[in-house]
């Protein structure tokens, strides 16, 4: 505790309390600036201007979701990159945002700066973010789309049908609902992946 | 000499009429096939309710009627057997012949 006494010494004055709350407040200050500085740099990763900073992102993937039902609707409820592609329970969002900064590294190297390197990876692409929306149930579907409250009434015959199928045998969304905001990639679908929930 | 430019002339004509009636606007098929909502049971490549139209494809490929037997398909609403069920296939949602037309060329041609 040898930074302790060299306070102590500094300040003769000061009682042990005095300079045990005046440490608790420095070391409280600089907690909150950071937790408040990481939110804001978690939430800045998060916006759709950060996503389509880079162009591999703008002209592939955004490109393709522009105009689709999650962009724009009659009630003019969107969804952004990250409603669909990042948890939002906050400990597999720390965890996501993480594997993510390895991904930069493709971004250094330019592992998909062209059209024609992005065609090439895009199966592989497609098959890790099915992989993870089929181990989390695709939890981020089921953000916004709950079973319980959907009206079957004004789902078509064919609709209600496979809802009920998939919510008996536990489906995930991403089985069926795929390739609607991006480009189907050439291969086999969510549905043949065998993965362990 | 006439006579035999207008014969080259017509035979340049129907050798672009034939790749016009083979080349398929992609963007177009896809267009029709999403309004109508052919991707929510079917896919290009991947497994769904429905086959794939590779799958589809595949099983029409080398048959002269081909592209006749799979336009009656989308226009008449046959049934069909969906996890045992029978149901009622929904029909494009198209009254251009053309539009049809370049839709099932795409299907054959993946």
């Amino acid at each position: 505790m040898g930074w302790w006494q060299n306070l102590r010494q500094r300040c003769r004055t000061c009682s042990r309390v005095t300079l045990g709350a005046g440490v608790l407040a420095v070391t409280l200050g600089i907690s909150f600036v950071m937790l408040t500085a990481g939110a804001y740099g978690l939430a800045w990763t998060n916006t759709e201007q950060f996503c389509i900073g880079c162009h591999e992102m703008r002209e592939n993937v955004y490109a393709e979701f522009k105009g689709t039902i999650h962009d724009k609707n009659r009630s003019g409820v969107r969804a952004i990159c990250s409603s669909c592609h990042v948890p939002h329970e906050p400990l597999a969002l720390v965890i996501r945002k993480m594997q993510a900064s390895f991904e930069v590294w493709g971004h250094l190297t330019g592992k998909i700066d062209t059209k024609e390197k992005f065609e090439k990876n895009r199966y592989e692409m497609a098959v890790k973010e099915w992989t993870r929306m089929k181990k989390n149930g695709s939890q981020e579907c089921r953000n916004c789309h709950h079973f319980d409250a959907m009206d079957e009434e004004k789902q078509t015959e064919k609709a209600r049908g496979r809802h009920a199928k998939a919510k008996a045998e536990g489906t995930a969304c991403i089985d069926c609902h795929f390739g609607i905001a991006h480009k189907e990639p050439d291969g086999p679908g969510p549905r043949e992946l065998k993965i362990a929930k | 000499m006439k006579n035999a430019k207008y014969a080259i002339g017509v035979a340049l004509g129907m050798l672009a009429g034939a790749a016009q009636a083979q080349s398929v606007d992609v963007p177009a098929a896809e267009a029709i096939l999403k309004k109508s909502g052919c991707m929510k049971c079917h896919s290009v490549s991947a497994e769904k309710e429905g086959p794939a139209f590779k799958k589809t494809a595949a099983k029409y490929k080398g048959q002269a009627d081909a592209a006749a037997k799979l336009q009656t398909h989308l226009m008449s609403g046959p049934t069909i057997k969906v996890d045992g069920k029978e149901e009622r296939h929904d029909i494009i949602k198209s009254k251009d012949d053309r539009e049809i037309k370049n839709a099932v060329a795409y299907i054959l041609s993946r």
